[in-house]
């Protein structure tokens, strides 16, 4: 308990350090800035964003082309990873195909989504999709491929039929390492969706960043990047309490942080 | 016979942690050039004293000196031989840069090195493996590269914690004989912890047996042995099998 | 052994020329549009004529620069800061929660700050891509340099070492596993950033060029530097993985 206070009275330490020193420089050069701008200023300028709407709707924009595109990825990369993780010869088959797909940069595809899809969700979560399929991919393959020998034998004594082993034994008990693979990708869906707007793709949060920084207007534009980052953080810490309150029960080297 | 300081020399020695006392009252020296082996069960502190001896730990109350002056932190004169060579090694550099560690450390030129590091991995029979990764050794190997350091060290004082208890029966009996070979050549002083009673008896100039709950000292007794030992005739010796009796008698009372 | 090696080596190769086929048939039969999709042989082409004729070859040597530029920076400011945050139990205390924080961070939302700061141009290009790439190799050295094994640390104490050479021969050496994994993930940031950066500023490079090429309609031209963006993704990892085995041959 003691420990955990002074552990996190310490980290806030640094942050309102920097904070106090911005907001004390600003006030002894009382010059106006293009480019930076006092925490107060940057507090009104997210009030601001709050009440004209900005915020909500630039929000709910990226929030929502990471979810469908995570969806895709999802989808796919998870049928995909069973697929090969099952199957030996389907493995072999594919993987050179992986191993010449997987390192294509998601954002080389941003002209490719702007081209066949133009402005709008579908380019934003094309390109989610393709970044977020490669984690499930590959996870999912891992996970099967690290199912105890012995669960395999019971099944099959059991005499499940294929369809109940994959749903009663194997994807149970690559659970944790599936979980893994999500919030992994959870993270890379935001940061994909925010770089595809910042670099092609006119809404959502990426956008209105680059909107704020072309308005010179940095306190709003510091509002929305601490906005982006409480966001990352809060999903990945969300994500991880989850993670362990599902998983508790398991082996502690199963839900390990990968 | 006083004006030669103990090598070392523990006064009135008491440890705790917060209020769980480990060790208490230890009074007890070892004079130069002495093998004195340290018995007890685990939890009876053996660890703990070496350590302390060592200078990595700082006793509550007492004194621990070396060679008559206070010990207030770790230093080269004296070297330890930890007993998870596995940990102890850094396993990134290989045997030969290993043995280099303490050269380096004490500043020896870097021309004069290579000749010391390869006298010394002969001397524990590793002349063959200087390019191995601790890792590629076995762990009989990797204790005799752990002394091998040590040596480096040119050591006044050897303390050994447990070297030999995880190694096989053939391979403890080997380096049992390999480390008596190597302390009488310097006259080099032994602080030796161990749980194995016949261990302590055939190292031994003197057994010093810990009592538990806190650590203190139990007995201490010589052991008449004559030098050179052999693994058959001094286990053999009669005197070895009395005291070795006596010795688990006194465990047996101790842990009664 | 060798045999199982064989038949893996034959069944990728067939997998990928399957997927080719496919890619093949399906612009022959115009499953896909053309102006979306061109067929692999022109595709190749347009790869092909890029390099010798065109400039995809300055292009793609300087989108190499630029990520490996910001790379190396980014390397040496990780390293040396984490070792300087890992080697204090007191500094990370203080620092990491603020770390921890910023990790999840997308490295791109950054770039309208820099933008304001720098202006569009290289430096900004670089900034953000070292700004970026730091993240990964940082947190790998503060971990690795606040994982050294206690018996190690006694046995710098028993040697006497100073700080300095604990950092050096002990702490910098047991954080090398985790710095080079973060290095591996630093490469594939600097490269995704030094494009977003080209598509951002219209500089010399293949982020500019593919998005040209998709401006104006010329598809095979596209696929060509999508082609290439893969490469260099593929090229610099097989290196690295390389690189790794050699400089970690102890842990085998």
């Amino acid at each position: 308990m003691t420990a955990g206070f002074t552990r996190s009275w310490r980290g806030w330490l640094l942050p309102l350090a920097v904070l106090a020193a911005a907001e004390a420089w600003f006030l002894l050069n009382p010059i106006m800035s293009d480019t930076l701008a006092p925490p107060s200023k940057i507090l009104l300028g997210a009030v601001e964003t709050m009440t004209d709407g900005t915020f909500l709707r630039t929000t709910y924009q990226t929030l929502f082309a990471a979810a469908a595109g995570l969806l895709i990825g999802m989808t796919a990369g998870t049928i995909c990873g069973i697929v090969i993780g099952l199957l030996r010869t389907a493995d072999r088959l594919s993987s050179w195909s992986v191993e010449m797909l997987r390192p294509i940069p998601s954002v080389a595809l941003i002209p490719l989504s702007l081209l066949t899809f133009g402005y709008g969700y579908r380019m934003e979560y094309a390109v989610v999709a393709w970044a977020t399929f490669w984690p499930f991919l590959i996870l999912t393959q891992h996970a099967l491929k690290q199912i105890d020998v012995r669960l395999i034998e019971v099944s099959r004594l059991m005499g499940f039929g294929i369809l109940s082993r994959i749903f009663k034994i194997m994807l149970p008990a690559a659970a944790p390492r599936l979980f893994t693979a999500l919030r992994l990708a959870v993270g890379l869906s935001l940061v994909v969706s925010v770089t595809v707007e910042i670099a092609a793709n006119p809404q959502g949060l990426g956008y209105g960043l680059m909107v704020a920084q072309e308005s010179l207007r940095p306190d709003r534009m510091f509002a929305l990047l601490v906005w982006v980052g409480i966001l990352g953080w809060a999903l990945n810490y969300f994500l991880v309490r989850l993670e362990g309150r599902l998983f508790a029960h398991r082996a502690p080297g199963l839900s390990a942080d990968a | 016979m006083a004006a030669v300081a103990s090598a070392i020399e523990l006064k009135n020695v008491s440890l705790s942690f917060g209020s769980n006392q480990i060790l208490t009252g230890i009074d007890m020296s070892v004079e130069p050039g002495e093998f004195v082996c340290v018995i007890g069960a685990s939890g009876s502190g053996k660890t703990t004293l070496l350590r302390m001896i060592a200078g990595l730990l700082t006793p509550t109350s007492g004194q621990v000196l070396q060679h008559g002056r206070p010990v207030r932190a770790p230093t080269r004169k004296v070297a330890v031989v930890f007993q998870d060579y596995g940990r102890a090694l850094l396993p990134w550099r290989r045997a030969y840069a290993n043995v280099s560690l303490p050269l380096e450390a004490s500043g020896m030129p870097a021309r004069d090195r290579p000749k010391r590091i390869r006298e010394l991995l002969a001397k524990v029979g590793l002349a063959n493996h200087e390019n191995k990764f601790p890792g590629q050794l076995s762990g009989g190997m990797q204790q005799r590269l752990q002394i091998a350091r040590s040596l480096a060290q040119e050591p006044d004082t050897l303390l050994m914690d447990e070297p030999f208890g995880a190694l096989d029966a053939m391979t403890r009996q080997t380096l049992q004989d390999e480390v008596m070979r190597l302390v009488a050549e310097r006259r080099t002083t032994v602080f030796f912890v161990t749980h194995d009673i016949e261990e302590a008896l055939y190292l031994g100039d003197r057994v010093v047996a810990l009592d538990s709950n806190p650590g203190r000292i139990a007995y201490d007794i010589k052991v008449p042995l004559p030098r050179p030992r052999d693994q058959l005739t001094t286990r053999e010796h009669p005197e070895f099998l009395r005291l070795r009796r006596e010795m688990f008698e006194i465990m047996n009372k101790i842990h009664a | 052994m060798i045999r199982s090696r064989i038949i893996d080596i034959v069944l990728g190769v067939a997998g990928l020329a399957a997927l080719l086929l496919l890619w093949h048939f399906v612009t022959a039969l115009e499953l896909i549009s053309r102006v979306f999709l061109p067929g692999p042989a022109a595709t190749i082409a347009a790869l092909e004529w890029g390099l010798v004729n065109g400039d995809l070859l300055p292009q793609t040597i300087a989108t190499i620069n630029r990520m490996v530029q910001g790379w190396l920076l980014a390397s040496l400011v990780a390293i040396a800061v984490g070792s300087l945050i890992g080697v204090s139990a007191i500094a990370r205390a203080y620092i990491q929660p603020t770390l921890e924080f910023l990790r999840p961070l997308p490295a791109s939302a950054i770039i309208p700050v820099a933008i304001s700061i720098f202006g569009l141009n290289t430096s900004m290009v670089l900034g953000v891509v070292v700004f970026g790439a730091v993240w990964p190799t940082l947190l790998g050295t503060i971990h690795g340099f606040a994982h050294v094994e206690p018996r190690l640390v006694e046995v710098s104490r028993l040697l006497q070492m100073s700080r300095w050479e604990f950092i050096y021969k002990i702490g910098l050496p047991n954080a090398v596993p985790d710095i080079l994994a973060g290095m591996r993930l630093s490469l594939t940031v600097a490269l995704i950033l030094a494009v977003v950066g080209e598509l951002l500023t219209a500089q010399e490079g293949l982020g500019t060029a593919v998005l040209h090429a998709a401006r104006s309609y010329r598809a095979a031209d596209l696929y060509a530097g999508i082609i290439l963006l893969g490469m260099i993704g593929l090229v610099s990892n097989y290196g690295l993985a390389i690189a790794d085995k050699r400089i970690l041959a102890w842990k085998s």
